[in-house]
């Protein structure tokens, strides 16, 4: 192709724009999103049972509702309680919370693949549930979720496409703006699942560097 | 309307899940405001009933359906294929308790079965923007009344009789609110609209300077508007005087401020069905009948006398 399609050029600025966006939510959601699953996890395997019921519940409840009704859900239904934040807070706290009940089923698996000794070790060392958690668990579990946590982290950055459904002028949205102007969908689109994949292929490669790194040899 | 049911395949499951959910939450915010405004409910003193304009409408003589062509196949048949909505509040509703059509679009189009078969017998096909012209081409409906503007672009496609309504992007904003009565008003706003209309690019052409926000739905911009996070929104006054009938927490303020000539769609390998319905419509204005289908529909809703309507064949494409 020779010729370069009309408008790219004025093209190019909201895409950038809507690229800003799309990293911010991204990374603001899977942090939150990690916090909060660390903490539902923690609840999930606690002693305590009304702490496992309601991590059990929040997950239930989380992770068997589409997202893109979870979003209309707080978009439109907060308001109507009184709370009305912008656009773009709104939807990045549904996906935290979201994918936080995902998370916290990667933790609650890798916390799976400490072998049972491990946590009888910490007992008999007089540790308490907390402190074993803690020191012994999380430290080993945790490097045998870098992978799932990268599926997570993608799956995270490519659900923000659905913000462009609730308004947010994120990195689909600006695509769907540049549609309407230059009638040139395979264009706008085309440059915008590029500059997804070439995220989600990066997550990946960083995934793949620092699993190498904190493996544990069994 | 240009494209307010333009849906892309990507969007479309996501369309009918929002919108859905966008109308039930709605529903929930503007307590118990009934949709479906009916033919007898606020019209004019002295204005026909939507069921009153129909049985009044006119049947063609015999004369008029040359054997062979499109309408006599139609006459044979017994009943009008026509695509269309059931979904649009005073151009095309379906009530849930009778099941019958309402509206401008929905009155036409039964005058129209009316004309050639002798009664007013109907088949919708629900259509979509995109799924309009593939639906006249392969004779799966014999005609369009969608809200449908006549573009030259389209008109390569599909043959337009009219137009016989004349719409126009117009603003929606919150009951409580004066500080925009028109177009220019809309700078520095946040104003919503449908992302497959082409409202936004008219934004871009007349409120350079408002922020652009684009949800899927109709039901979501209107929630959008009062709930306060738009200031407004634009999409064409027809439909948004629909959501005026619908929700009292909302206005349509001011006139038009773009043109769009609804035409009605036929089949481009019949251009004897043009001509008919061209003539039928001629018809329909010079007796009044056009006017009192708008007082029976459109007219319960807005003030003033009836428009005249736009002059058939006077949109580029029709």
């Amino acid at each position: 192709m020779t010729v370069l399609p009309a408008g790219l050029h004025e093209t190019l600025g909201p895409l950038g724009h809507g690229l800003q966006l799309t990293l911010a939510m991204t990374a603001i959601a899977f942090t939150g999103a990690l916090g909060l699953g660390v903490l539902l996890a923690v609840c999930r395997i606690s002693p305590v049972p009304p702490l496992r019921a309601l991590g059990t519940a929040y997950v239930t409840v989380f992770r068997n509702v589409p997202l893109l009704v979870l979003l209309v859900l707080f978009v439109f239904g907060l308001p109507d309680v009184g709370l009305l934040f912008s656009l773009f807070a709104t939807v990045t706290l549904t996906m935290a919370l979201y994918w936080a009940a995902f998370i916290c089923e990667v933790l609650r698996a890798g916390i799976r693949t400490v072998p049972l000794g491990q946590a009888e070790a910490a007992r008999a060392l007089g540790l308490t549930a907390t402190q074993s958690i803690r020191h012994i668990i999380l430290p080993q579990a945790l490097r045998s979720m870098v992978q799932p946590l990268a599926n997570v982290f993608i799956a995270v950055a490519l659900s923000t496409s659905l913000a462009a459904a609730v308004g947010v002028a994120e990195m689909t949205g600006q695509a769907q703006f540049v549609t309407l102007k230059y009638d040139q969908p395979l264009t706008s689109f085309a440059a915008t699942t590029v500059v997804y994949v070439l995220i989600t292929l990066t997550s990946g490669l960083i995934a793949g560097r620092i699993e190498r790194k904190v493996a544990i040899r069994r | 309307m240009k494209a307010r049911i333009r849906t892309s395949a990507r969007t479309l499951a996501a369309t009918a899940l929002t919108a859905a959910l966008a109308t039930a939450l709605a529903a929930c915010g503007s307590s118990g405001s009934l949709p479906a405004p009916s033919g007898s409910g606020s019209h004019p003193a002295g204005a026909p009933t939507f069921q009153q304009v129909i049985d009044g409408a006119p049947v063609a003589p015999d004369s008029a359906i040359p054997a062979g062509s499109l309408m006599a196949k139609i006459k044979a048949r017994g009943t009008l294929n026509v695509g269309g909505t059931d979904a649009s509040a005073l151009f095309s509703l379906k009530d849930p308790v009778t099941g019958k059509l309402t509206g401008f679009d929905a009155g036409l189009a039964q005058m129209l079965a009316k004309y050639i078969t002798g009664k007013p017998s109907v088949n919708l096909v629900l259509v979509t923007a995109d799924t309009r012209e593939t639906l006249l081409q392969n004779a799966t409906v014999d005609s369009v009344f969608a809200t449908y503007t006549i573009t030259p672009a389209r008109a390569q496609k599909v043959a337009f009789a009219g137009p016989y309504y004349s719409s126009g992007d117009a603003i929606l904003v919150a009951k409580g609110n004066t500080s925009i009565t028109k177009v220019a008003d809309l700078a520095n706003k946040t104003v919503c609209t449908e992302s497959s209309s082409t409202a936004a690019n008219d934004l871009k052409q007349y409120a350079p300077s408002a922020h652009v926000i684009l949800f899927q739905t109709n039901a979501e911009c209107e929630q959008a508007v009062e709930q306060g996070r738009a200031d407004a929104y634009v999409l064409d006054q027809a439909l948004l005087l629909g959501d005026q009938v619908r929700d009292p927490k909302v206005k349509v303020v001011g006139q038009p401020f773009t043109t769009e000539p609804y035409g009605i769609g036929l089949p481009l390998a019949s251009p004897e069905m043009k001509t008919f319905v061209n003539d039928w419509l001629k018809t329909l204005e010079s007796d009044g009948e056009w006017t009192k289908l708008w007082q029976s529909t459109i007219g319960t809703v807005l003030s003033g006398d009836a428009p005249t309507p736009p002059a058939i064949g006077s949109a580029q494409g029709s």
